[in-house]
Protein backbone atom coordinates (compact mmCIF):
# COMPACT_ATOMS: atom_id res chain seq x y z
CA UNK A 1 0.00 0.00 0.00
CA UNK A 2 3.06 2.27 0.88
CA UNK A 3 3.90 2.37 -2.80
CA UNK A 4 0.49 3.93 -3.90
CA UNK A 5 0.53 6.74 -1.26
CA UNK A 6 2.24 9.92 -3.07
CA UNK A 7 -0.05 8.91 -5.98
CA UNK A 8 -3.30 9.13 -3.77
CA UNK A 9 -1.66 12.30 -1.86
CA UNK A 10 -1.01 14.29 -5.06
CA UNK A 11 -5.07 13.36 -6.29
CA UNK A 12 -6.48 14.53 -3.26
CA UNK A 13 -4.37 17.38 -2.93
CA UNK A 14 -5.74 18.03 -6.42
CA UNK A 15 -9.06 17.78 -5.20
CA UNK A 16 -8.17 19.76 -2.51
CA UNK A 17 -7.01 22.72 -4.35
CA UNK A 18 -10.65 22.34 -6.63
CA UNK A 19 -12.20 22.82 -3.40
CA UNK A 20 -10.22 25.63 -2.52
CA UNK A 21 -10.40 27.37 -6.00
CA UNK A 22 -14.35 27.06 -6.22
CA UNK A 23 -14.74 28.46 -2.80
CA UNK A 24 -12.44 31.57 -3.53
CA UNK A 25 -14.75 31.81 -7.22
CA UNK A 26 -17.78 31.97 -5.51
CA UNK A 27 -16.81 34.06 -2.06
CA UNK A 28 -15.27 36.65 -4.42
CA UNK A 29 -18.48 36.58 -7.02
CA UNK A 30 -20.74 39.04 -5.07
CA UNK A 31 -20.01 42.87 -6.31
CA UNK A 32 -20.61 46.58 -4.47
CA UNK A 33 -24.20 47.90 -5.95
CA UNK A 34 -24.02 50.96 -7.81
CA UNK A 35 -25.50 53.96 -5.71
CA UNK A 36 -28.93 54.18 -7.34
CA UNK A 37 -30.34 58.05 -8.51
CA UNK A 38 -33.89 58.49 -6.70
CA UNK A 39 -36.77 58.03 -8.18
CA UNK A 40 -37.25 60.86 -11.03
CA UNK A 41 -39.32 64.12 -9.69
CA UNK A 42 -38.22 63.29 -5.91
CA UNK A 43 -36.27 66.68 -4.98
CA UNK A 44 -37.45 68.29 -7.80
CA UNK A 45 -36.96 72.37 -9.19
CA UNK A 46 -39.41 75.07 -9.47
CA UNK A 47 -38.69 75.69 -13.06
CA UNK A 48 -36.68 79.49 -13.18
CA UNK A 49 -39.13 82.52 -13.84
CA UNK A 50 -37.79 85.10 -16.01
CA UNK A 51 -37.73 86.44 -19.90
CA UNK A 52 -37.88 83.72 -22.43
CA UNK A 53 -35.99 84.93 -25.21
CA UNK A 54 -37.30 82.68 -28.18
CA UNK A 55 -35.77 82.18 -31.79
CA UNK A 56 -36.64 85.36 -33.72
CA UNK A 57 -37.82 83.94 -36.97
CA UNK A 58 -35.31 84.87 -38.84
CA UNK A 59 -32.14 82.82 -40.13
CA UNK A 60 -29.97 85.51 -39.70
CA UNK A 61 -26.87 85.07 -36.91
CA UNK A 62 -28.71 86.09 -33.46
CA UNK A 63 -26.23 87.09 -30.76
CA UNK A 64 -27.04 85.63 -27.46
CA UNK A 65 -25.19 86.34 -23.95
CA UNK A 66 -22.42 83.85 -22.45
CA UNK A 67 -24.15 81.79 -20.15
CA UNK A 68 -23.76 81.60 -16.20
CA UNK A 69 -26.34 79.10 -14.55
CA UNK A 70 -28.12 75.47 -15.73
CA UNK A 71 -31.48 73.91 -14.36
CA UNK A 72 -33.19 71.06 -14.49
CA UNK A 73 -36.16 70.64 -12.18
CA UNK A 74 -36.97 67.50 -12.59
CA UNK A 75 -33.76 66.13 -11.20
CA UNK A 76 -33.18 68.86 -8.82
CA UNK A 77 -30.25 70.05 -10.54
CA UNK A 78 -29.05 74.10 -10.19
CA UNK A 79 -25.60 75.17 -10.80
CA UNK A 80 -23.41 78.15 -11.85
CA UNK A 81 -21.66 77.38 -15.51
CA UNK A 82 -18.61 77.40 -15.33
CA UNK A 83 -15.83 77.91 -18.67
CA UNK A 84 -14.15 74.95 -19.78
CA UNK A 85 -12.03 74.47 -22.91
CA UNK A 86 -9.72 71.75 -23.92
CA UNK A 87 -6.74 70.33 -22.17
CA UNK A 88 -3.47 69.86 -23.99
CA UNK A 89 -4.46 66.54 -25.17
CA UNK A 90 -7.24 67.69 -27.18
CA UNK A 91 -9.67 66.16 -24.83
CA UNK A 92 -12.90 68.32 -23.23
CA UNK A 93 -11.31 69.87 -19.93
CA UNK A 94 -13.99 69.00 -17.03
CA UNK A 95 -15.04 70.83 -14.31
CA UNK A 96 -12.39 70.84 -11.31
CA UNK A 97 -14.85 69.82 -8.72
CA UNK A 98 -17.79 68.03 -8.73
CA UNK A 99 -20.92 69.84 -7.62
CA UNK A 100 -20.38 72.82 -10.70
CA UNK A 101 -21.08 71.77 -14.47
CA UNK A 102 -19.23 74.06 -16.94
CA UNK A 103 -19.75 75.18 -20.86
CA UNK A 104 -17.50 74.03 -23.94
CA UNK A 105 -16.59 77.92 -24.51
CA UNK A 106 -15.75 76.39 -28.21
CA UNK A 107 -18.75 75.46 -28.74
CA UNK A 108 -21.85 77.99 -29.43
CA UNK A 109 -23.59 79.65 -27.01
CA UNK A 110 -27.20 77.91 -25.57
CA UNK A 111 -29.92 79.17 -27.37
CA UNK A 112 -27.54 80.69 -30.17
CA UNK A 113 -27.66 77.96 -33.90
CA UNK A 114 -26.03 74.95 -33.27
CA UNK A 115 -24.76 72.83 -30.51
CA UNK A 116 -23.92 73.93 -27.40
CA UNK A 117 -22.49 71.91 -25.14
CA UNK A 118 -22.52 71.27 -21.33
CA UNK A 119 -20.49 69.07 -19.13
CA UNK A 120 -20.55 67.34 -15.42
CA UNK A 121 -19.74 65.40 -13.39
CA UNK A 122 -21.71 61.96 -12.23
CA UNK A 123 -19.93 61.59 -8.61
CA UNK A 124 -16.51 62.30 -6.58
CA UNK A 125 -14.45 59.48 -5.18
CA UNK A 126 -17.42 58.99 -2.14
CA UNK A 127 -20.49 61.14 -3.47
CA UNK A 128 -22.82 61.58 -6.23
CA UNK A 129 -21.65 65.20 -8.20
CA UNK A 130 -23.89 67.80 -10.23
CA UNK A 131 -24.95 65.10 -12.90
CA UNK A 132 -25.41 62.32 -10.98
CA UNK A 133 -29.42 61.87 -12.25
CA UNK A 134 -28.38 63.08 -15.57
CA UNK A 135 -29.64 59.60 -16.72
CA UNK A 136 -33.34 59.71 -15.45
CA UNK A 137 -34.47 62.84 -18.15
CA UNK A 138 -36.28 61.26 -21.02
CA UNK A 139 -37.86 63.12 -24.25
CA UNK A 140 -39.75 66.47 -23.51
CA UNK A 141 -37.86 67.24 -19.72
CA UNK A 142 -37.14 70.80 -19.37
CA UNK A 143 -34.04 72.15 -19.23
CA UNK A 144 -32.77 75.76 -18.55
CA UNK A 145 -30.05 77.75 -19.26
CA UNK A 146 -30.00 81.74 -17.90
CA UNK A 147 -27.49 83.84 -19.57
CA UNK A 148 -25.24 86.73 -18.57
CA UNK A 149 -28.07 89.48 -19.37
CA UNK A 150 -31.06 87.73 -17.29
CA UNK A 151 -32.25 86.11 -20.42
CA UNK A 152 -33.40 82.22 -19.99
CA UNK A 153 -33.68 79.82 -22.71
CA UNK A 154 -35.52 76.55 -22.82
CA UNK A 155 -34.45 73.48 -24.01
CA UNK A 156 -36.66 69.84 -24.39
CA UNK A 157 -34.67 66.79 -24.12
CA UNK A 158 -35.49 64.95 -27.65
CA UNK A 159 -33.75 61.82 -26.33
CA UNK A 160 -30.62 60.25 -23.87
CA UNK A 161 -28.06 58.02 -25.46
CA UNK A 162 -25.00 56.23 -23.63
CA UNK A 163 -21.85 55.85 -25.61
CA UNK A 164 -18.62 53.55 -24.97
CA UNK A 165 -16.21 56.34 -24.34
CA UNK A 166 -13.81 54.51 -27.30
CA UNK A 167 -17.07 55.11 -29.45
CA UNK A 168 -17.96 58.53 -28.66
CA UNK A 169 -19.80 59.81 -31.59
CA UNK A 170 -17.79 63.51 -32.00
CA UNK A 171 -19.95 64.41 -35.20
CA UNK A 172 -23.24 63.53 -33.53
CA UNK A 173 -22.33 65.20 -30.54
CA UNK A 174 -20.19 68.46 -31.59
CA UNK A 175 -20.83 68.81 -35.18
CA UNK A 176 -22.67 71.44 -36.49
CA UNK A 177 -26.76 71.84 -36.26
CA UNK A 178 -28.53 74.22 -38.18
CA UNK A 179 -31.43 74.73 -34.87
CA UNK A 180 -30.32 75.38 -31.37
CA UNK A 181 -29.50 72.47 -29.64
CA UNK A 182 -27.99 71.48 -26.62
CA UNK A 183 -25.32 68.90 -25.19
CA UNK A 184 -25.52 67.40 -21.60
CA UNK A 185 -22.70 65.30 -21.02
CA UNK A 186 -21.52 63.26 -17.89
CA UNK A 187 -20.20 59.59 -17.52
CA UNK A 188 -22.01 56.22 -17.21
CA UNK A 189 -22.21 52.78 -17.57
CA UNK A 190 -19.55 50.17 -15.92
CA UNK A 191 -16.80 52.17 -13.73
CA UNK A 192 -13.01 50.74 -14.62
CA UNK A 193 -11.25 50.42 -11.37
CA UNK A 194 -7.94 49.50 -12.93
CA UNK A 195 -8.10 52.91 -14.44
CA UNK A 196 -10.40 55.05 -12.11
CA UNK A 197 -12.48 55.79 -15.24
CA UNK A 198 -16.13 55.14 -16.12
CA UNK A 199 -16.18 53.30 -19.49
CA UNK A 200 -18.97 55.40 -21.37
CA UNK A 201 -20.34 58.67 -21.35
CA UNK A 202 -24.60 59.50 -21.20
CA UNK A 203 -25.23 62.49 -23.41
CA UNK A 204 -28.59 64.49 -23.04
CA UNK A 205 -29.86 65.79 -26.47
CA UNK A 206 -32.22 68.86 -26.27
CA UNK A 207 -33.56 71.53 -28.19
CA UNK A 208 -34.32 74.61 -27.94
CA UNK A 209 -38.51 74.93 -26.89
CA UNK A 210 -40.16 76.96 -29.59
CA UNK B 1 -10.14 -4.33 -6.46
CA UNK B 2 -12.54 -1.44 -6.56
CA UNK B 3 -10.74 1.75 -5.71
CA UNK B 4 -9.31 2.50 -9.57
CA UNK B 5 -12.55 2.49 -10.98
CA UNK B 6 -13.35 4.79 -8.77
CA UNK B 7 -11.06 7.01 -9.70
CA UNK B 8 -11.47 6.46 -12.64
CA UNK B 9 -14.91 7.89 -12.32
CA UNK B 10 -14.02 10.95 -10.44
CA UNK B 11 -11.21 11.49 -13.52
CA UNK B 12 -14.18 11.04 -16.14
CA UNK B 13 -16.33 13.00 -13.65
CA UNK B 14 -13.74 15.98 -12.92
CA UNK B 15 -12.76 16.79 -16.55
CA UNK B 16 -16.85 16.30 -17.65
CA UNK B 17 -16.72 19.82 -15.38
CA UNK B 18 -13.57 20.91 -16.75
CA UNK B 19 -15.43 21.26 -20.05
CA UNK B 20 -18.72 22.62 -18.39
CA UNK B 21 -16.46 25.49 -16.20
CA UNK B 22 -15.63 27.37 -19.37
CA UNK B 23 -15.04 30.88 -18.48
CA UNK B 24 -17.81 32.84 -20.32
CA UNK B 25 -15.98 35.91 -21.35
CA UNK B 26 -19.79 38.17 -21.14
CA UNK B 27 -19.28 41.72 -22.65
CA UNK B 28 -21.70 44.16 -22.32
CA UNK B 29 -21.83 46.35 -25.62
CA UNK B 30 -23.70 48.94 -25.17
CA UNK B 31 -25.38 50.25 -28.96
CA UNK B 32 -24.21 53.46 -29.96
CA UNK B 33 -27.13 54.58 -32.49
CA UNK B 34 -28.02 58.02 -32.45
CA UNK B 35 -31.96 57.39 -32.50
CA UNK B 36 -33.12 60.95 -33.51
CA UNK B 37 -34.08 59.68 -37.04
CA UNK B 38 -35.00 63.96 -37.89
CA UNK B 39 -33.60 66.26 -40.65
CA UNK B 40 -34.23 69.84 -41.63
CA UNK B 41 -35.33 71.52 -44.02
CA UNK B 42 -35.77 75.70 -44.52
CA UNK B 43 -38.05 77.26 -46.91
CA UNK B 44 -36.94 80.69 -49.50
CA UNK B 45 -38.27 82.65 -51.63
CA UNK B 46 -35.17 84.05 -54.04
CA UNK B 47 -37.40 85.42 -57.59
CA UNK B 48 -37.28 88.75 -57.33
CA UNK B 49 -39.94 89.76 -59.43
CA UNK B 50 -42.51 87.13 -58.33
CA UNK B 51 -45.06 88.54 -55.71
CA UNK B 52 -45.53 86.68 -52.49
CA UNK B 53 -46.42 82.99 -51.91
CA UNK B 54 -47.71 80.74 -49.54
CA UNK B 55 -44.94 77.96 -49.07
CA UNK B 56 -46.69 74.67 -47.84
CA UNK B 57 -44.73 71.28 -46.75
CA UNK B 58 -46.30 68.23 -46.97
CA UNK B 59 -45.38 64.50 -45.84
CA UNK B 60 -45.20 62.36 -49.17
CA UNK B 61 -48.99 61.00 -49.48
CA UNK B 62 -50.16 63.28 -47.01
CA UNK B 63 -52.79 66.03 -48.17
CA UNK B 64 -53.08 68.05 -45.10
CA UNK B 65 -49.54 70.73 -45.25
CA UNK B 66 -47.40 69.75 -42.02
CA UNK B 67 -46.09 73.49 -42.24
CA UNK B 68 -47.32 76.35 -43.82
CA UNK B 69 -45.30 79.74 -44.40
CA UNK B 70 -47.84 82.70 -45.28
CA UNK B 71 -47.27 85.54 -47.40
CA UNK B 72 -43.21 84.94 -48.02
CA UNK B 73 -42.18 87.64 -50.21
CA UNK B 74 -38.30 88.35 -52.02
CA UNK B 75 -35.40 87.51 -49.62
CA UNK B 76 -37.24 85.90 -46.81
CA UNK B 77 -35.75 83.05 -45.57
CA UNK B 78 -37.30 80.71 -42.93
CA UNK B 79 -34.91 79.39 -40.08
CA UNK B 80 -34.66 75.38 -40.30
CA UNK B 81 -37.87 72.99 -39.19
CA UNK B 82 -36.63 69.62 -37.43
CA UNK B 83 -38.84 66.84 -39.10
CA UNK B 84 -38.95 63.11 -39.59
CA UNK B 85 -36.80 61.45 -42.32
CA UNK B 86 -38.90 60.70 -45.22
CA UNK B 87 -40.01 62.02 -48.38
CA UNK B 88 -41.89 65.60 -48.50
CA UNK B 89 -43.32 67.67 -51.33
CA UNK B 90 -43.32 71.36 -51.21
CA UNK B 91 -45.47 73.47 -52.80
CA UNK B 92 -45.96 77.47 -53.62
CA UNK B 93 -49.46 79.44 -54.03
CA UNK B 94 -49.98 83.06 -54.43
CA UNK B 95 -50.71 84.34 -51.35
CA UNK B 96 -53.92 84.15 -50.28
CA UNK B 97 -54.83 80.88 -52.72
CA UNK B 98 -56.80 78.29 -51.28
CA UNK B 99 -54.76 75.23 -49.63
CA UNK B 100 -56.89 73.32 -52.35
CA UNK B 101 -56.33 75.34 -55.47
CA UNK B 102 -53.43 74.38 -57.56
CA UNK B 103 -50.16 75.39 -57.12
CA UNK B 104 -48.62 77.28 -58.94
CA UNK B 105 -45.57 75.07 -58.58
CA UNK B 106 -44.30 72.24 -56.23
CA UNK B 107 -41.41 69.31 -55.94
CA UNK B 108 -40.51 66.70 -54.11
CA UNK B 109 -37.76 66.25 -51.81
CA UNK B 110 -36.12 63.34 -49.85
CA UNK B 111 -35.40 64.91 -46.29
CA UNK B 112 -32.09 62.11 -44.58
CA UNK B 113 -31.95 61.90 -40.73
CA UNK B 114 -29.26 64.54 -39.48
CA UNK B 115 -29.21 66.50 -42.62
CA UNK B 116 -30.52 69.77 -43.83
CA UNK B 117 -31.75 70.84 -46.96
CA UNK B 118 -32.88 74.43 -48.07
CA UNK B 119 -35.65 74.79 -50.79
CA UNK B 120 -35.64 77.87 -52.66
CA UNK B 121 -38.30 79.49 -55.41
CA UNK B 122 -35.54 80.79 -57.94
CA UNK B 123 -35.46 82.39 -61.24
CA UNK B 124 -37.21 85.29 -62.64
CA UNK B 125 -41.07 84.83 -62.13
CA UNK B 126 -40.95 84.02 -65.87
CA UNK B 127 -39.10 80.89 -65.04
CA UNK B 128 -39.93 80.34 -62.03
CA UNK B 129 -38.28 77.00 -60.13
CA UNK B 130 -38.21 75.43 -57.01
CA UNK B 131 -34.40 74.31 -56.31
CA UNK B 132 -33.66 71.73 -53.38
CA UNK B 133 -30.36 72.08 -52.04
CA UNK B 134 -28.11 70.08 -49.89
CA UNK B 135 -26.82 71.99 -46.60
CA UNK B 136 -23.04 71.16 -45.66
CA UNK B 137 -23.62 70.05 -41.66
CA UNK B 138 -19.90 69.57 -41.55
CA UNK B 139 -16.50 71.98 -40.68
CA UNK B 140 -13.22 71.33 -41.66
CA UNK B 141 -11.45 71.62 -38.02
CA UNK B 142 -11.20 75.24 -37.26
CA UNK B 143 -13.10 76.40 -39.97
CA UNK B 144 -16.02 77.36 -41.60
CA UNK B 145 -17.85 76.88 -44.75
CA UNK B 146 -19.38 79.69 -46.83
CA UNK B 147 -21.62 79.53 -50.42
CA UNK B 148 -22.90 81.91 -52.39
CA UNK B 149 -26.66 82.19 -53.98
CA UNK B 150 -27.10 85.47 -56.68
CA UNK B 151 -30.41 86.22 -56.73
CA UNK B 152 -30.14 89.69 -58.17
CA UNK B 153 -31.93 89.95 -61.33
CA UNK B 154 -30.80 93.25 -61.69
CA UNK B 155 -27.20 92.04 -61.77
CA UNK B 156 -27.15 89.05 -64.02
CA UNK B 157 -23.49 88.26 -63.23
CA UNK B 158 -22.09 88.86 -60.24
CA UNK B 159 -18.63 88.60 -58.53
CA UNK B 160 -18.46 87.85 -54.75
CA UNK B 161 -15.43 88.19 -52.70
CA UNK B 162 -14.64 87.91 -49.34
CA UNK B 163 -11.56 90.01 -47.79
CA UNK B 164 -10.12 86.43 -46.21
CA UNK B 165 -8.62 86.71 -49.70
CA UNK B 166 -10.60 84.65 -51.46
CA UNK B 167 -13.17 85.03 -54.16
CA UNK B 168 -16.19 83.14 -53.97
CA UNK B 169 -17.68 83.45 -57.27
CA UNK B 170 -16.07 84.97 -59.90
CA UNK B 171 -18.59 84.95 -62.43
CA UNK B 172 -22.32 83.98 -60.51
CA UNK B 173 -25.28 84.06 -62.82
CA UNK B 174 -28.38 84.85 -61.52
CA UNK B 175 -30.06 81.79 -59.88
CA UNK B 176 -26.91 79.94 -59.48
CA UNK B 177 -26.16 78.68 -56.15
CA UNK B 178 -21.70 78.18 -55.28
CA UNK B 179 -20.35 75.17 -53.78
CA UNK B 180 -19.51 75.71 -50.10
CA UNK B 181 -15.52 77.10 -49.16
CA UNK B 182 -13.36 77.07 -46.23
CA UNK B 183 -12.84 79.96 -44.61
CA UNK B 184 -10.75 80.84 -41.66
CA UNK B 185 -12.28 82.08 -38.61
CA UNK B 186 -12.61 86.00 -38.32
CA UNK B 187 -14.49 88.91 -39.20
CA UNK B 188 -14.45 89.58 -43.04
CA UNK B 189 -15.48 92.01 -45.22
CA UNK B 190 -17.82 90.25 -47.97
CA UNK B 191 -18.34 92.22 -51.25
CA UNK B 192 -20.65 91.62 -54.40
CA UNK B 193 -19.89 93.26 -56.70
CA UNK B 194 -22.43 93.84 -60.48
CA UNK B 195 -22.01 94.97 -63.49
CA UNK B 196 -23.32 98.60 -62.27
CA UNK B 197 -24.01 97.81 -58.53
CA UNK B 198 -22.41 96.63 -55.42
CA UNK B 199 -22.78 95.75 -51.73
CA UNK B 200 -20.68 94.67 -49.08
CA UNK B 201 -21.32 93.19 -45.37
CA UNK B 202 -18.91 92.82 -42.50
CA UNK B 203 -19.48 88.93 -41.58
CA UNK B 204 -18.10 87.10 -38.50
CA UNK B 205 -16.69 83.94 -38.80
CA UNK B 206 -16.60 81.23 -35.82
CA UNK B 207 -15.13 78.46 -37.01
CA UNK B 208 -17.22 75.26 -36.80
CA UNK B 209 -20.41 77.16 -38.41
CA UNK B 210 -21.79 77.50 -41.87
CA UNK B 211 -23.23 80.60 -43.75
CA UNK B 212 -25.07 80.97 -46.88
CA UNK B 213 -24.69 84.76 -48.34
CA UNK B 214 -27.00 85.55 -50.48
CA UNK B 215 -26.84 88.42 -53.27
CA UNK B 216 -30.29 90.30 -53.21
CA UNK B 217 -31.85 93.01 -54.98
CA UNK B 218 -32.57 95.49 -52.62
CA UNK B 219 -34.65 98.86 -52.96
CA UNK B 220 -31.46 100.47 -52.61
CA UNK B 221 -29.74 98.45 -54.96
CA UNK B 222 -27.33 95.36 -54.42
CA UNK B 223 -27.51 93.93 -50.91
CA UNK B 224 -25.88 90.93 -48.95
CA UNK B 225 -28.02 88.41 -46.67
CA UNK B 226 -25.77 86.74 -44.12
CA UNK B 227 -27.37 83.66 -42.90
CA UNK B 228 -26.20 81.32 -40.29
CA UNK B 229 -26.67 77.82 -41.53
CA UNK B 230 -25.46 75.66 -38.84
CA UNK B 231 -22.82 76.05 -35.76
CA UNK B 232 -20.99 73.67 -33.82
CA UNK B 233 -17.56 73.16 -31.85
CA UNK B 234 -15.06 74.97 -34.65
CA UNK B 235 -12.29 72.66 -32.78
CA UNK B 236 -14.17 68.93 -31.27
CA UNK B 237 -12.71 67.61 -27.92
CA UNK B 238 -11.21 64.67 -28.80
CA UNK B 239 -12.73 61.07 -27.16
CA UNK B 240 -14.91 60.69 -24.54
CA UNK B 241 -15.17 62.94 -21.03
CA UNK B 242 -13.56 62.17 -17.77
CA UNK B 243 -16.69 63.29 -15.63
CA UNK B 244 -16.73 60.56 -12.52
CA UNK B 245 -14.32 59.34 -10.16
CA UNK B 246 -16.44 56.04 -9.15
CA UNK B 247 -17.93 57.15 -5.57
CA UNK B 248 -21.33 56.12 -6.48
CA UNK B 249 -20.35 53.20 -8.67
CA UNK B 250 -20.67 49.71 -8.40
CA UNK B 251 -17.97 47.72 -7.70
CA UNK B 252 -17.97 44.50 -9.84
CA UNK B 253 -16.76 40.94 -8.64
CA UNK B 254 -13.04 40.28 -7.76
CA UNK B 255 -11.53 38.45 -11.27
CA UNK B 256 -12.33 35.20 -11.59
CA UNK B 257 -8.72 34.20 -13.46
CA UNK B 258 -6.87 33.45 -10.66
CA UNK B 259 -9.44 31.30 -9.32
CA UNK B 260 -9.91 29.31 -12.12
CA UNK B 261 -6.19 29.13 -12.74
CA UNK B 262 -6.36 27.39 -9.37
CA UNK B 263 -9.08 24.96 -10.03
CA UNK B 264 -7.48 24.57 -13.04
CA UNK B 265 -4.04 23.32 -11.38
CA UNK B 266 -6.23 21.42 -8.96
CA UNK B 267 -7.63 19.43 -12.23
CA UNK B 268 -4.22 18.42 -12.85
CA UNK B 269 -3.03 17.41 -9.73
CA UNK B 270 -6.01 15.20 -9.31
CA UNK B 271 -6.09 13.59 -12.92
CA UNK B 272 -2.44 12.75 -12.68
CA UNK B 273 -2.81 11.04 -9.37
CA UNK B 274 -5.72 9.29 -10.31
CA UNK B 275 -4.04 8.34 -13.61
CA UNK B 276 -1.30 6.62 -11.66
CA UNK B 277 -3.02 5.19 -9.01
CA UNK B 278 -5.59 3.76 -11.45
CA UNK B 279 -1.84 2.70 -13.46
CA UNK B 280 -0.56 0.71 -10.18
CA UNK B 281 -4.34 -0.59 -9.72
CA UNK B 282 -3.84 -2.19 -13.03
CA UNK B 283 -0.36 -3.40 -12.51
CA UNK B 284 -1.31 -5.05 -9.25
CA UNK B 285 -4.39 -6.50 -10.70
CA UNK B 286 -1.84 -8.36 -13.26
CA UNK B 287 0.52 -9.50 -11.03
CA UNK B 288 -2.38 -11.02 -8.68
CA UNK B 289 -3.46 -13.01 -12.34
CA UNK B 290 0.23 -14.23 -12.80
Amino acid sequence: MSFRRPAAIIFAAGLVVIAAGTAGLLLTRHSTPAMRPVAAGVGALPAPTGPIVAAPQSAAPRPVAAPVSLTIPLIGVTTKLIKLGLTSDGSLQVPATTSVAGWYTGSPRPGAIGSAVIVGHIDSVSAPGVFFRLSELRKGDQVYVRRADGTLVKFLVTTVQQYLKDQFPTRAVYGPTPDAELRLITCGGAFDDATGHYLSNIVVYATEAS
Amino acid sequence: MRFPRTIRHITMLLAAAALLLGVPAAVAAHASTAATGTGWIRLAHLSPNTPAVDVYLYSFGNSNAQLVLHHVTYGTVSPYEAVSAGDYSVAMRSAGASATSSPVLSTSVTIAADRAYTVAGMGPESGLRLVVLDDDLTTPSGKSLVRVIQASLKQQTVKFTCSCGGTLASKAAFGSVTSYAPIPQGTWTMAAIGSSEKASLPVSLVAGTVHTEVVLDGSNGLEILNLEDAAGAGLPPAGGVTTGFGGTAGHGPGSPVPWAALIGAGFLLALTGGLRLRRRGLRRQLHSEV
